[in-house]
């Protein structure tokens, strides 16, 4: 089960509520390679359109970057580069992407993938000085925008 | 140097099924961020398999600055399995040569159960330790551990207990608020499978395996992984 799959029927159902005024500001979405282009050849479907519907959901304020979907730019940190010792290299790869990021003039930028939000948050922020760009989880926003609400006892199995 | 003879192709190892369909085009290479580092780009590496030339790939350290993000492959009109042939470039490096903590963190997984060789108590003490400070905000809330029938099995990626444990809740919050029945497991629940990355297939299987072991004792309906 994906979890884009999960976070988008919880919402569907009206499972979890989401309070989209706490994300204002503008907002951007990253496709990781896992989901999408290697979802769509492994097993015939990418997460293209999942993640940013459900990203939608809580950010009113939305931008693409371009390109996109199945022709986005790797983050340059997946297949194990995060981990490996070519840090120049690492850096060097996300060059691209830092591009994208800012070229879309966004100020929070959404990452469903632990590589990719590392390698954006931790490192290109830093190497090609966008700092004032949030970076978040997908399931963080989806976090930080939940409107908890008293649970119902009745419902305990 | 010794000339290159076409018949002794048949004993590349390297070169996909489909590789000597390569029109040389360059599109992948074009559209590929770290193309001409190490001398090498996607489109030479499908020249050198071809060539039977697989060493001069095996021992470079192009297949491993390719994040292998599967855009040349996309790209290519030819549709050349580009990232099978870089990832079994790696494969077949000695093991002692895989750059880097990949294939320790392999090992590492094979022994202990995740990358990062954190023990069962201590794994278990940790989410015990976190779920009740969530339970301050969110009565009632506690991790539930190899609970058996719970509808969904996470895995969890083991950087988060080892360097970022509170980045665990942001799942939990949404369990919570959505009050679904879930569970990880106090073993085996490493969510991040390195033998994908060091080309190692074997040590990915039994990975895998286990959690689909974990899976089945448990008895539940699905598997997340959130990767
Ligand atoms: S895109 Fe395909 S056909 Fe073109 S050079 Fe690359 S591998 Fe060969
Ligand atoms: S898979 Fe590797 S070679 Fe292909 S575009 Fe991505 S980084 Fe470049």
């Amino acid at each position: 089960m994906s979890i884009h799959d999960l976070l988008k029927q919880y919402i569907e159902e009206g499972r979890i509520k989401l309070d989209k005024s706490i994300h204002h500001e503008l907002t951007t979405y990253h496709d990781p390679c896992n989901y999408g282009r290697k979802g769509e050849r492994a097993f015939g479907h990418g997460y293209y359109e999942e993640p940013r519907w459900v990203t939608q959901q809580c950010c009113e304020n939305y931008v693409e970057m371009y390109p996109n979907r199945a022709n986005n730019f790797c983050c340059g940190a997946g297949g194990g580069a995060w981990a490996a010792p070519y840090v120049e290299e690492r850096i060097f790869y996300g060059r691209v992407k830092a591009k994208q990021i800012k070229d879309t003039g966004a100020k929070l930028l959404i990452a469903p993938c632990h590589n990719c939000r590392d390698q954006i948050m931790k490192s290109l922020r830093k190497e090609y000085d966008f700092m004032d760009v949030e970076v978040k989880y997908l399931w963080e926003l989806v976090a930080d925008s939940l409107v908890m609400e008293p649970r119902e006892e009745a419902e305990e199995e | 140097m010794e000339p290159l003879l076409l018949t002794k192709r048949e004993k590349r190892k390297l070169a996909s099924q489909y590789a000597d369909l390569c029109l040389t085009c360059g599109t992948c290479a074009g559209g590929c961020p770290v193309t001409g580092v190490d001398g090498l780009d996607v489109r030479k590496a499908v020249r050198l398999a071809l060539l039977g030339m697989d060493q001069e790939l095996i021992d470079s350290k192009f297949p491993w600055v390719c994040t292998l993000c599967g855009r040349c492959e996309y790209a290519c009109p030819m549709n050349i399995d580009l990232l099978a042939l870089l990832r079994s470039a790696r494969g077949m490096r000695a093991r002692d040569k895989v750059p880097g903590v990949l294939h320790k963190g392999v090992e590492m997984c094979l022994k202990t159960g995740n990358n990062v060789g954190i023990p069962k108590d201590d794994f278990v003490f940790l989410l015990q330790d976190l779920g009740a400070e969530l339970a301050e905000e969110l009565p009632g809330f506690e991790v539930p551990v190899d609970k058996k029938g719970a509808k969904y099995l996470f895995t969890i990626n083991s950087k988060e207990p080892f360097a970022e444990p509170e980045d665990m809740m942001y799942w939990w919050r949404i369990l919570y608020a959505a009050n679904e029945s879930w569970t990880t497991t106090s073993e085996n629940w490493e969510g991040v499978n390195w033998g994908l990355f060091t080309g190692d297939d074997a040590a990915m299987k039994e990975i895998v395996g286990r959690i689909v072991k974990n899976y089945k004792e448990l008895g539940c309906e699905y598997l997340v992984l959130p990767e």
